[in-house]
């Protein structure tokens, strides 16, 4: 009876995620998207590195580190892009953007000096 | 009066162009002028087979007494013989400038030795042989021994005279036809250093065979040398391919054995002639060098591909290498042909050691990879084998590690890291450059433009 209780708490949990997640805005759902993207990219390299072993290991952090970077610039994008945060109402989203290409490029250059 | 001082000047000077026209030389290995000391001129008649065998193949012999006030192998610092027959057992000392030194000084330089001693044999014999690697017997008066090896024979019934018949185990030292007689020997008899491993028993005594007095009873104490211990001739090589042979007994060089009749008790085969002469003529054409004796030129290596050889190599280069080894007929070098010449590439231990493969004309050659370390390493050469000169050649060079643009560019197994970086967006490296050069580029127009505009 108490798991029962406990599943259908954990549906209701669920069920109520997905709704409030389909209510966000487009935008930030391709966000969302590019996030999973990155994340996944390095624990795919990280499941490599753990068969293959760590050879060109500078090659492994440059990897790694580009798909975490760039997930978490998307995250600080996605914040000043949401429409409902408060702290950055005045900044435009396409300046917010340009911020995201711009550190883009210098975390890339650095990537690729790094990789070998 | 200088027009007589001045011939006589150039007589002198002429007479000894045909010394040095007909000296021992690197490119005619055989020995030509040979010092035989006897002790006794009778010799050169009760040895006359074994001088003119010497002599029909072209060696001169000078013969002298043992004892000879005008003895002299070296004049002016130079040799004048290269080969010595010292067939004088009992000679307590040499005449002339000749002693135990001067013959070790001899075969140091390279030069040729026969030695035959005899039942008492002085101390002088004994000295030279005992500084060759061969020690005789310590009792004087001991003569080798044997009551189922000997010679049956009418005349000699205490068994001194034996037939000996386990030779050594060389084409190169006896000749390719098998000496079929047993060898008679009446002598006494060595030993040999088992550490010593230049000095090799051309003819072994067998294991019934004792090193005694035959006159005086047996003591109570085992003979010191018994058995295939003793070594009726032994023929040592030297680094420096000098070679000696050391024989227990002047009566096998001696007509008188050369023809005799030879049968070995408790056999039944009866041999009209001994195996003296063969095994004798055989030898010393191994001991004067007119077989086994090498040669290797032309030792060379390059790159895979190139022709020249290369001051210095990369790690993992392909490279080949060549020798060539001939050996010396007796009048002419012919290929030598062989299958186990190897090659080492050595740096404190041997990092590659290949077989090297030869076209039969005498050249062996092989190609490897240089191995993954870098340093000065050697191309080694070190060929020994049984009855031949050893080669013992090598050649120095450096082996460099990569440069930094000689590694790989993309490491394969760093493949999934570039599609990951690059999926993420960076497109920075074919780019980089031209976005960089067209940035100064753009950077020097937008000013030109900007500052001359008016």
């Amino acid at each position: 009876m108490g798991r029962s209780a406990t599943t259908k708490d954990a549906h209701a949990l669920f069920h109520s995620l997905r709704s409030a997640y389909a209510a966000t805005p487009n935008n930030l759902k391709i966000i969302d998207l590019y996030i999973l993207f990155a994340v996944a990219t390095a624990v795919i390299q990280v499941a490599y590195m753990a068969i293959v072993g760590s050879f060109p290991f500078n090659s492994f952090l440059s990897g790694v580190l580009s798909c975490v970077g760039t997930a978490v610039l998307a995250v600080s994008l996605r914040i000043q892009v949401n429409k409902d945060n408060k702290e950055f109402k005045d900044l435009p989203p396409e300046r917010a953007f340009a911020d995201f290409v711009l550190c883009n490029l210098v975390l890339h250059l650095v990537i690729i000096n790094f990789l070998g | 009066m200088a027009a007589p001082k001045f011939a006589f000047l150039l007589l002198n000077l002429i007479s000894i162009l045909p010394l040095l026209v007909s000296s021992f030389s690197v490119d005619r290995p055989t020995d030509r002028r040979i010092l035989v000391l006897l002790d006794d001129l009778s010799l050169k008649s009760s040895h006359s087979l074994f001088f003119s065998s010497l002599k029909s193949r072209g060696f001169d012999l000078d013969f002298k007494l043992a004892d000879d006030p005008a003895i002299a192998v070296k004049r002016y610092g130079q040799y004048m013989y290269d080969g010595l027959i010292l067939l004088s057992p009992s000679t307590e000392r040499f005449g002339g400038s000749l002693d135990v030194e001067g013959v070790l000084d001899f075969v140091d330089s390279g030069h040729d030795l026969i030695v035959a001693a005899d039942a008492n044999a002085s101390d002088l014999i004994r000295n030279i042989a005992a500084e060759c690697g061969v020690d005789f017997d310590e009792d004087p008066s001991a003569v080798v021994v044997d009551h189922s090896s000997y010679a049956v024979s009418e005349t000699e019934g205490d068994h001194t005279l034996i037939a000996a018949d386990d030779f050594i185990q060389s084409d190169v030292i006896l000749g390719n036809k098998k000496i079929e007689a047993p060898v008679l020997f009446k002598g006494i008899g060595h030993s040999l250093n088992p550490a010593n491993s230049m000095v090799l028993k051309a003819l072994s005594a067998s294991p019934s065979s004792y090193s005694t007095n035959p006159s005086s009873k047996l003591s109570s104490q085992p003979p010191s040398l018994y058995g295939t211990a003793i070594s009726l001739v032994s023929v040592v090589q030297a680094r420096n391919a000098a070679r000696i042979m050391i024989s227990g007994s002047l009566d096998m060089f001696s007509n008188r054995l050369f023809r005799a009749g030879v049968q070995k008790s408790g056999s039944l085969n009866k041999y009209e002639k001994s195996g003296n002469e063969q095994f004798i003529t055989e030898l010393s054409k191994w001991i004067f060098h007119e077989r086994g004796h090498l040669k290797a030129v032309n030792l060379r290596h390059n790159k895979v591909g190139e022709s020249e050889e290369p001051s210095m190599y990369r790690i993992n280069d392909d490279l080949e290498f060549s020798v060539e080894i001939f050996e010396w007929s007796g009048s002419s070098w012919v290929p030598h042909v062989s299958k186990d010449v190897q090659v080492q590439f050595y740096m404190m231990s041997p990092y590659v050691l290949k077989t090297l493969s030869t076209n039969g004309k005498g050249l062996y050659h092989t190609s490897f990879k240089v191995p993954d370390v870098y340093g000065v390493f050697q191309f080694k050469v070190e060929y020994q084998k049984l009855g031949y000169t050893s080669l013992s050649l090598s050649k120095q060079i450096p082996v460099r590690p990569f440069k930094h643009n000689e590694y790989e560019r993309f490491i394969t197994t760093a493949f999934p890291y570039y599609g990951a970086s690059f999926s993420m967006g960076n497109y920075v490296d074919v780019s980089t450059k031209y976005m960089i050069e067209l940035q100064m580029a753009g950077f020097f127009i937008f000013s030109g433009v900007y500052l001359y505009n008016k």
